[in-house]
């Protein structure tokens, strides 16, 4: 029977192999973008469809500056590396000639329209009757110093409106200049040449990355150390990333893997135990690795991160049925496997128990990690149960008794009498910390903290950001509406009200469709201005002044005069940011972005879409921080829900009131860990609520092994409780170090957590009569 | 493209020293960081399709170091104050255009050039243009000419000509088209004072 049992799991495991192998065959990818753990589902599926759609649009770009103390030297930089990014074939519409020949073309597209284009600071002074200054200030620029008026422009645009109208215009920015073709910034003395381009591809698929980082840092060493590159864009953070979370996964994979292995081997002093502990760990990543793939398509690098961790868990199992060769009664394993059954059937139960709980979590990401390590560790389980009794040789291991007895200091702490002041110590010392702790408990939920972006990177994105001008802060305004002209006769209500926040320091500036194409009603109103304004009431005198030999056209004369429609300047292309703010064009309507740079204030600005209709105030960071905050508190819940349902499965065994009794020491730790990490400062985070779930499984174990063990086995449990946390916090409470906060958090709870289990768990034992 | 007519206006008041140094020919007087040189101008924009020149005139001041301040006060008072910040014209008082050096990167390469010529290096210079000088310390001429062809959104001009004795006495810009601009430079002084309140003013307020 045990054999068959042996054999048909033996298929199984074939089976899952055969499957990795099918799958590996085929090269295995895994996401990288720590967004993709968050949940699918979204209060509003058309905002989400269009968030996508900007982000995807933004998530795609990438900005390059090239700066060199030397304006020629970095103008040479800048072509040199432009045309090396053109060659590898990895970047679309590649632009650093944006000067010369852009500038022409939107000149072009503009100029037969310049009766209804006004900048906003000349259709302030039209509007306040301020005609003559701007009058005033055609002529200087005609007589003054700065001469850049020649008759033919004069001819068509007396009063120089559209060099103003120009000048507004942020092309990307206010800041960047072009200067001989190119866009340029001078900083930190130094001329900057702007180079941006978007990703053929998405950023966040590893093979795109490859590509496109390869070919620039060949392409970047080739022009020489004195030329400073400063990069920005979607797909760098990705690839930094990525490479960080794979660099920690082999490294703290194999100090944990290590660790334990060396563990193992000096407690056993017998490699059986090793080997047969190996093997479960083996065949349960091998499991749980080829049924997720199977079940969920594709893994998420983290999940994989996290599976990697499992070792930790699965090794308890072997452990705990390997240290019961330390009670030396010369039992046979099929005996020894029985005594053990008990505990270690209870103690996967009630962890199944805990990582069904993740699965109530709607996050994609916990479910991965939820399912594979379910299936990771019931195949550890099976192996231990079904094949480690059959391979197992080993005898008594009368080597022991030194182990045992250290290991037994913690049931005598508990035990005797004459401790029970220290005892008492402790407790209060544990429940003042937990209360000092609670006061300070803190939330932090933000996800850019979470992600901690590389250093190095963001450093460069500041730099970017000071010397453009321009901001990547991610929020912008949805403005929804059934037609263009609807819509950007909002964003011009809009506009008035963000010019305001500008002036007050809640924003630094922002970007919207109607600023390049103000709507139909807005041109037909400047078309107004400009000839009640200025053409009728100053044309003469000021052609007079002039001296021009023929008159000028009336730039604003007609009513029947064109109008610059948001389609024809999408079709021109000459906008290339046009494209950008307006994602979204169907016969359902119409989406357009009004993007934001430099929320100083989100809440304030997010106050200024209201009361207009159709305007809906969009913040991807904090959005997903409000998320992660949401989830952290179902997370909360969940484990209140998982330890309630762990109860009635103690009872069965323990009834009621020992059921509690085995229950007190994990809900004590992990009641006790956020308010002790508190302490030091550590916030609570989604991610320590869900190392919670996991302190509580491990917990629970401990305090069954405990509850389980009587006589002689008491010891050697505690010897295997010992063990199992010591690699336990091998591989988790490594995580503690890892450079990803998310990650970090995680294992510093866990850290905590699996210490207070350890050391409260032989109270579970005490407390617990056993049947 | 103005900006380069500005650098020319400081390039020509070059300290003696440099050109001597040279072996070639330009102003003969040169002035020290700290004194300050003012003089009259008249600027004849000379445009097509247009019925006469553009006459403008006026002072200016020069203050090495700190900036340039030049006031046309015929046919009516503009002001134009320029420095490493950028430049600022204003009319009445009331500020018309302003554009901060980092929109100027035009700017800074003339500052570059101008600097490596105060500091005794024409190579910059005479890598964008050929620079051929004629006569002696008392009556001099210099034409340059840019060595690449003139592109008409940031240097659209053919040819360059100063003439001058003491001090720059004529400035000919041709541009590309046949359009043209002379300036005329009289009664220039030489003195030890500082600007103006008011002209500092005007130099400071760039930066702002």
């Amino acid at each position: 029977m045990r054999r068959l049992g042996a054999a048909l799991f033996l298929m199984l495991v074939v089976l899952a192999a055969l499957y990795l192998g099918l799958r590996t065959s085929h090269g295995l990818n895994f996401q990288t973008d720590l967004l993709a753990l968050l949940p699918g589902e979204h209060d509003d599926p058309g905002l989400r469809q269009t968030n996508d759609l900007v982000n995807r649009g933004l998530g795609r770009r990438i900005v390059i500056l090239v700066g060199h103390a030397d304006r020629e030297h970095a103008r040479n930089a800048a072509a040199q590396l432009t045309a090396r990014l053109q060659e590898s074939g990895a970047l679309g519409d590649l632009e650093t000639v944006t000067g010369g020949d852009r500038m022409r073309r939107i000149g072009t597209l503009y100029f037969p329209f310049r009766g209804g284009l006004l900048s906003d600071a000349d259709r302030r002074m039209l509007q306040d009757g301020h005609g003559t200054a701007l009058a005033a200030r055609a002529l200087s620029q005609v007589f003054g110093f700065v001469g850049m008026a020649d008759a033919r422009l004069l001819h068509a645009d007396p009063f120089l409106l559209m060099p103003a109208f120009f000048s507004a215009l942020a092309v990307p920015s206010s800041r960047l200049a072009p200067d001989e073709g190119m866009l340029t910034v001078r900083g930190e003395g130094m001329t900057w040449v702007f180079i941006s381009a978007s990703l053929k591809g998405e950023p966040f698929e590893l093979d795109v990355q490859k590509r496109v980082i390869g070919g620039f840092d060949h392409a970047v060493a080739d022009l020489g150390s004195d030329v400073t590159v400063l990069r920005l864009g979607a797909v760098f953070f990705a690839h930094a990333g990525a490479r960080q979370a794979m660099d920690e996964t082999s490294r703290l994979g194999a100090v944990s893997t290590l660790g334990s292995v060396l563990l193992v081997l000096l407690v056993f002093r017998r490699l059986g135990p090793l080997w047969q502990s190996l093997m479960s760990i083996a065949v349960g990543m091998l499991c749980g690795l080829s049924f997720s793939l199977w079940w969920f398509g594709e893994l998420h690098v983290i999940s994989l991160l996290f599976g990697m961790s499992l070792i930790g868990i699965a090794v308890d199992y072997s452990l705990y049925y390997f240290t019961d060769r330390f009670v030396c009664d010369g039992a046979p394993p099929s005996a020894r496997l029985r005594r053990v059954m008990p505990g270690l059937g209870l103690g996967v139960l009630t962890t199944l128990v805990g990582y069904g709980a993740l699965l109530l979590a709607p996050l994609p990401g916990l479910h991965q990690i939820a399912v594979f390590s379910a299936v990771g560790l019931s195949a550890a389980f099976a192996s231990v149960a079904l094949w480690v009794p059959l391979l197992d040789r080993g005898r008594d291991l009368p080597h022991g008794a030194p182990l045992v007895t250290a290991a037994a200091a913690l049931w005598r702490f508990w035990e005797r009498p004459d401790l029970r002041r220290l005892r008492l110590a402790l407790g209060l010392l544990l429940l003042g910390a937990g209360v000092v702790g609670a006061l300070r408990l803190h939330a932090d939920d933000d996800v850019r903290r979470l992600q901690s972006p590389d250093a190095g990177l963001l450093a460069q994105q500041h730099r970017i950001e000071a010397l453009t001008g321009m901001g990547w802060s991610g929020q912008f305004f949805l403005v929804n509406a059934p037609d263009d002209e609807t819509a950007l006769g909002i964003e011009e209500a809009l506009a008035d009200r963000l010019a305001g926040a500008i002036k007050s320091g809640t924003l630094v500036g922002f970007q919207s469709p109607a600023a390049f194409v103000p709507s139909a009603a807005r041109q037909e109103e400047n078309r107004r201005l400009i000839r009640d304004g200025l053409e009728t009431p100053l044309l003469a005198a000021h052609v007079a002044h002039l001296g021009l030999a023929e008159p000028p056209e009336a730039a604003a004369a007609g009513d029947g005069a064109p109008i610059l429609t948001l389609a024809a300047a999408l079709k021109d292309g000459s906008l290339p940011f046009l494209a950008d703010l307006v994602p979204l064009r169907d016969n359902g309507g119409v989406h357009h972005v009004v993007k934001l740079d430099g929320v100083r204030n989100s809440t304030a600005v997010r106050a200024l879409g209201d009361g207009l209709d159709g305007v809906r105030y969009v913040d991807p960071p904090s959005d997903y921080s409000r998320l992660f905050g949401a989830y952290r508190d179902r997370a909360v819940i969940l484990l209140a829900v998982s330890a309630a349902l762990m109860v009635p499965l103690l009872a069965l065994r323990y009834r009621w009131r020992g059921a509690l009794a085995v229950m007190a020491p994990p809900v004590a730790a992990m009641i006790l860990t956020p308010a002790l990490m508190a302490l030091v400062g550590e916030p609570f985070t989604f991610f320590a609520a869900m190392a919670l779930v996991l302190v509580l499984s491990i917990g629970v174990d401990y305090a069954i092994f405990c509850a389980e063990a009587w006589g002689a086995r008491k010891s050697v449990t505690l010897l295997a409780v010992c063990l199992a946390s010591t690699t336990t916090l091998l591989s988790f409470g490594l995580l503690a170090f890892s450079g990803v906060f998310a990650v970090h958090t995680f294992g510093l709870t866990m850290l905590v957590g699996i210490s207070l289990s350890v050391l409260l768990s032989p109270l579970g034992g005490l407390a617990c009569r056993r049947p | 493209m103005a900006v380069f007519v500005l650098a020319l206006a400081v390039l020509t008041l070059l300290p003696r020293s440099v050109g001597a140094a040279d072996g070639g020919t330009g102003p003969s007087r040169s002035i020290a960081s700290g004194s300050t040189l003012h003089g009259a101008f008249v600027q004849e924009r000379r445009l097509q399709g247009f019925k006469a020149p553009l006459i403008s005139e006026g002072r200016f001041t020069l203050a090495p170091g700190q900036g340039l301040v030049w006031r046309s006060e015929k046919p009516f008072a503009v002001t134009t104050v320029i420095t490493a910040a950028g430049l600022v014209q204003e009319v009445d008082g009331t500020e018309t255009v302003r554009m901060p050096a980092a929109r100027l990167p035009f700017l800074a390469k003339l500052y570059d050039m101008l600097g490596g010529a105060l500091a005794g290096d024409w190579s910059a210079l005479d890598k964008e243009f050929t620079v051929v000088r004629q006569g002696n310390d008392r009556a001099w001429r210099v034409e340059l000419r840019p060595r690449v062809a003139a592109d008409p959104v940031s240097m659209p001009i053919t040819t360059i000509r100063l003439t001058g004795g003491l001090f720059v006495d004529q400035v000919e810009i041709v541009r590309e088209g046949g359009d043209s601009d002379v300036l005329h430079f009289a009664d220039q002084t030489l003195s030890q004072a500082p600007p103006s309140p008011e002209e500092t003013r005007l130099l400071v307020g760039v930066g702002r």
